[in-house]
């Protein structure tokens, strides 16, 4: 068909150029609402991982130390086994404590180096009949012979889920509203560079130019005009994991300690983020072009 | 080259711009279509360059079935037919040069090509000199012109025009008309719809007369006023 780069990228640019006000609007409105999805999606990753071995109702955690005796776990298994508020508990041994390990502390490669499985406590998940013993039943076990440590937070874990889900559901309400005003603006901004390039389109009709050549600029420019929103909506997304990991540092939030976004997390956020900005730029023009381009 | 069969179109229900024709062009023919206001010779016109569709009989031209050619194919039919128009819908801001390029580079032909064709088609049609000016700095005699080289740049075997010197001054309309018969003369078939008196009796080519959607005359050599120079 002969559609020449040179051809398309003049048109486009020129395009993009002559609208460049309102490709501008749209653009930022894009990058806006990514950004807020991108957000949401680091707040649920960032949760997931924190809240990760408190899964299925555990309300007590009991680290033993690394180097804990038989007998000193046998006498701990052997509490949980009588003591009446315990429902049940499950052992985590080291080579699952380490790969938990491994995904909490994945930002920190120092720490994650430093430590080897076989330093790694083993520990056990404990779910209690009632949740509100949790503090007396973890008093039992601080302190005993080869326990390291108990965490019994179950109750404000609870509460951190519980914000941070209504947290994401109104950061992604809110993108979805952005988003569908995005394509709205695309659609418009598509809609203005047809109508301004209408002598073109009708000349191009009158000698033959296929209806995919006349589509193409306008597809591109909401196309660009998406992916341009994506980036920095991108980049917006880099910063704002910078900003959690110097918040959880600076302020050693102990629930937050788990709260880590991984090179992956992160990774599979700019993806997310990516395809959102291409589709809804490219969903605006193509609704554009259907209507208004009559070819 | 070009046949219409039973024809009807219309707009509105129960009114017909287009009702029941049939004609015929043969290669290389040169046909007035004239005939008053709304009389219908536009649409006929549009359907020869499928941008409407005959509500009933058939459409044949250069050897196709309008009717039956899907939409994306109607882009390379169009290819091989000509079309200028009263308002010449050149780009105001391209140069002569320009205008005739963009055709030729929308459907595909290379920077090289057309360096090599524009300058070929704008001699032919007087404005070797004036290629470079934009439609505004040329005469509406002129711009017509710029409009048929973008048309014949291909050189089509269909040529329509729809009153191309209907917004011209009666001598820049004869230059117009001496180009236009100097094309068929290469074997291309010019059909034009008109209302120009003058020239139609003058060219002394065949007239197809439209009124209210139906023919009422088809005469080999003929004029304008029925009887008037007969
Ligand atoms: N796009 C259109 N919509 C509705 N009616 C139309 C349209 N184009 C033409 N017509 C009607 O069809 C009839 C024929 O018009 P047209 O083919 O333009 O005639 P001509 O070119 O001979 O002046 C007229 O009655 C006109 O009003
Ligand atoms: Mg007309």
């Amino acid at each position: 068909m002969g559609l020449s780069v040179e051809y398309v990228v003049r048109e486009t640019a020129g395009n993009l150029w002559r609208n460049r006000l309102m490709s501008l609007a749209a653009m930022l409105t894009i990058a806006v609402s990514l950004a807020l999805v991108g957000s949401a999606l680091l707040l649920k990753q960032g949760v997931a991982t924190s809240t990760q071995a408190w899964k299925g109702g555990v309300q007590l955690l009991i680290f033993m130390q690394p180097n804990a005796t038989n007998a000193q776990s046998k006498a701990i298994v052997t509490q949980l086994g009588t003591l009446p508020s315990v429902q049940r508990y499950s052992y985590v041994n080291k080579a699952v404590s380490y790969q938990e390990f491994r995904r909490l502390f994945a930002n920190q490669p120092d720490l994650l180096n430093s430590v080897s499985e076989a330093q790694i406590p083993p520990s056990y998940r404990v779910v209690l009949k009632n949740p509100s013993e949790a503090p007396s039943i973890g008093q039992i076990f601080n302190g005993q012979p080869g326990v390291k440590a108990v965490d019994y937070n179950f109750a404000a874990i609870q509460t951190l889920e519980k914000v941070s889900s209504i947290a994401q559901g109104v950061i992604i309400g809110l993108a979805v509203i952005l988003l569908l005003s995005a394509t709205v603006l695309i659609l418009n901004v598509i809609r203005v560079a047809i109508f301004s390039r209408r002598r073109e389109v009708t000349v191009m009709k009158l000698v033959g130019a296929t209806n995919w050549f006349i589509r193409i600029p306008f597809m591109l420019e909401g196309f660009t005009q998406g992916l341009v929103g994506a980036l920095i909506a991108g980049a917006a997304v880099l910063g704002i994991r910078a900003l959690f990991n110097y918040l959880i540092q600076r302020f050693q939030v102990h629930l937050l300690s788990g709260f880590v976004l991984t090179s992956h997390d992160v990774l599979m956020t700019e993806l997310v983020v990516f395809a959102i900005g291409v589709v809804v730029g490219t969903t605006g023009s193509a609704l554009a072009v259907r209507r208004y381009l009559d070819v | 080259m070009i046949r219409l069969e039973n024809v009807y179109k219309s707009y509105a229900p129960g009114q017909f711009a287009l009702k029941g024709v049939s004609l015929e062009v043969e290669r290389g023919e040169f046909v007035f279509l004239i005939g008053p206001s709304g009389s219908g010779k536009s649409t006929m016109l549009r359907l020869l360059l499928r941008e409407d569709i005959a509500d009933q009989g058939s459409v044949w031209v250069a050897g196709k079935d309008l009717s039956k050619i899907p939409s994306w194919k109607v882009p390379y039919f169009r290819r091989n037919i000509g079309s200028i128009f009263q308002d010449f819908r050149l780009l105001p801001n391209k140069s002569a040069y320009e205008n005739v390029a963009f055709a030729l580079e929308v459907i595909g032909k290379s920077r090289k090509a057309a360096e090599k064709q524009v300058p070929q088609i704008l001699e032919l049609v007087g404005l070797a000199d004036k290629m470079h000016r934009l439609p505004n700095e040329l005469s509406g005699g002129e711009q017509q012109r710029v409009a048929i080289a973008r048309a014949f740049v291909n050189r089509p075997l269909i040529l329509l025009a729809d009153e191309p010197t209907g917004n011209l001054d009666p001598e820049t309309a004869w230059g117009v008309m001496r180009l236009l018969e100097r094309i068929n003369r290469t074997g291309t078939a010019v059909v034009m719809a008109t209302h120009d008196v003058g020239i139609v009796d003058q060219m002394r080519r065949r007239v197809v007369e439209i009124d209210s959607g139906a023919i009422a005359r088809d005469q080999i050599r003929g004029v304008y006023g029925l009887g008037v120079h007969q």
